[in-house]
């Protein structure tokens, strides 16, 4: 792990310093990017993970600098559900579906959250996956059961999948200036556009904003795969189908006793 | 190594796929039944989504009833003329099943559907071929006990539109066949089953066929069901996993061959008793799940 850092390292520490020469013209106080602007899922694809880096280029109180990184996958519709017991089994019964929730969203701290933004900032800033503004349908439930009961239902789901999470003290930051993180993207992450947001902040107010992007976008056999099943699915069914016919026959062909 | 399944959209061990293929074709090969009701839960329970583990399951289960045809096919096995006319009630009942199946999904109800029709049809399933195979071994061991006669008229010989079945030896209304298939048809569409476990006993029981031409002939008709299933359902709702499909079927190739072998050393009632076991262990284990309280009440689903 440390030996591919360490030249990624070196280039944050570049692009500091070019930063640096850079600082009439350039009004930004915070740069950030990651080890690749791109995550292929392809047929070997068991999650990965991207180093993000950054450099804080001012740093105008005494205080120490804090960061926080959201990341935030692409956004559907997600339908939460809740089961009661009907005659003696447990069946779906209410649902909320909720408009436009991220199906990734992780938070990654330099120090624990209490510490480093108030609640009240959380809200105005969307910091965190219980401050995302989600709109939501519902034909029975109230708006008060919805955000008590249901809300932190859909946090916890969500985080079982390991989807959402909130990573605390897991933002490096060296020498007051240079930061790194280690993002971790789960096997069943969707493919789609992915915004990392950075937040830098003092004495729980934030001072600079840095918003990045990166694809994941499936590729490769699995990718032609996915095309062919969704672009052309008659002739999908009917080649799974001869597929399937020829190697039944071969099998049986294969192992007759002779 | 890991593989990650395109339209699953999930990453599994490549062992744990083709092992579980070779294990379920070990069985089936053993039982010589067609599998998909082992195979489709633990494929839920490896967290393949519902809906791709039962459209994968028909297209596998292509290969699976092609190759075994053949070998009965050979042997003068297979009723054509009866295959037929179950094949157009299977046709007809797996279409409903897979529309059925696209509603189901749509209100969220599926998973609760499947399981189900797994607690039920298993139950009773199981629960008879043990009863039938308990039965058979201590007839076996009381010699002078009377056999019964081979089928009783009653009004459903009365039906019209009645057919020759040559193969079958059989004279009845084709409407009973094409009904029974057609049932079965929508059961395979929701289970991802071929039925066989269904149509087996049902053609031996209700419609009177001969015992050597049914599992031949049970084998013909879910070729055709199957397909049909593996069709509309890559049309409908784009399910059907080919890689999940190829690697499955590459184990379940090899394990079935080992299981015919094993097969050939058990007496028949044995294995059917030790078969209607197992049916009824899968069905108390997904019984067990629909009634003990879930960990937690809530549940998500991404919608697409």
């Amino acid at each position: 792990m440390m030996a591919h850092l360490r030249p990624l390292f070196l280039a944050a520490l570049l692009l500091l310093s070019s930063a640096a020469v850079s600082a009439q013209a350039d009004p930004r106080m915070l740069v950030a990017d990651l080890s690749r602007d791109e995550v292929a899922i392809n047929t070997n694809f068991n999650g990965t993970d991207l180093l993000l880096f950054g450099a804080v280029k001012d740093h105008p109180g005494s205080e120490d600098i804090d960061i926080i990184v959201a990341v935030s996958g692409p956004s559907q519709q997600i339908a939460s559900r809740r089961k009661d017991r009907v005659s003696g089994i447990w069946i779906n019964t209410e649902a909320v579906v909720w408009k436009n929730a991220p199906t990734y969203y992780h938070v990654f701290t330099s120090r624990p959250m209490a510490e480093i933004v108030s609640d009240a900032a959380r809200d105005r800033f969307d910091i965190g996956h219980d401050y995302l503004p989600l709109s939501y349908v519902s034909d029975t439930l109230d708006k008060e059961t919805v955000q008590a009961v249901w809300r932190p239902a859909l946090s916890r789901n969500m985080t079982e999948s390991g989807l959402w999470a909130t990573h605390e003290n897991s933002v490096e930051i060296l020498r007051d200036a240079l930061f790194r993180a280690t993002v971790r993207l789960p096997a069943n992450i969707l493919p789609g556009d992915y915004q990392v947001r950075v937040l830098q902040l003092e004495n729980g107010q934030m001072v600079a904003e840095e918003i990045t992007a990166i694809t994941v976008a499936k590729r490769g056999l699995g990718a032609a795969i996915y095309r062919f099943a969704h672009d052309y699915s008659a002739f999908y069914g009917i080649f799974a189908i001869i597929f399937a016919i020829a190697s039944g026959w071969l099998a049986a062909v294969a192992f007759r006793r002779k | 190594m890991y593989i990650y399944l395109p339209i699953a959209e999930v990453s599994l061990h490549i062992g744990v796929v083709i092992g579980l293929g070779g294990g379920v074709g070990f069985l089936s090969g053993l039982f010589g039944v067609g599998g998909g009701f082992l195979m489709t839960p633990l494929l839920i329970f490896l967290g393949v989504p519902a809906p791709v583990a039962v459209a994968t399951e028909a297209n596998q289960i292509v290969a699976s009833s092609v190759s075994g045809v053949l070998a009965h096919w050979r042997r003068g096995n297979v009723d054509f003329k009866m295959g037929t006319v179950l094949l157009l009630g299977g046709l007809v009942g797996s279409s409903l099943g897979v529309l059925l199946f696209a509603l189901l999904k749509e209100i969220g109800q599926i998973d609760l559907v499947i399981k189900l029709s797994y607690v039920i049809f298993l139950g009773i399933i199981g629960a008879l071929m043990l009863i039938e195979s308990i039965r058979a071994i201590l007839r076996a061991r009381m010699p002078g006990a009377k056999r019964g006669k081979l089928h009783q008229h009653n009004w459903l010989h009365g039906l019209p539109f009645k057919m020759r079945f040559r193969r079958s030896k059989l004279y009845i209304s084709a409407l009973l066949p094409f009904t029974i298939a057609a049932l079965v048809g929508v059961l395979s569409a929701i289970m991802g089953v071929g039925g066989g476990f269904i149509l087996v006993p049902a053609m031996i029981y209700i419609l009177g066929m001969p015992t050597s031409v049914v599992v031949g002939t049970s084998l013909f008709q879910i070729i055709f069901v199957t397909a049909n299933v593996t069709f509309l359902q890559s049309v409908q709702t784009q399910t059907v996993d080919f890689l999940l499909a190829g690697l499955l079927l590459l184990g379940a190739v090899v394990g079935a061959q080992i299981g015919t072998r094993f097969g050939a050393l058990l007496k028949g009632e044995q294995l059917r008793g030790l078969l209607a076991l197992m049916v009824l262990a899968v069905c108390a284990k997904l019984l067990f799940d629909l009634v003990i309280t879930p960990e937690d009440l809530y549940s998500v689903e991404i919608l697409k």
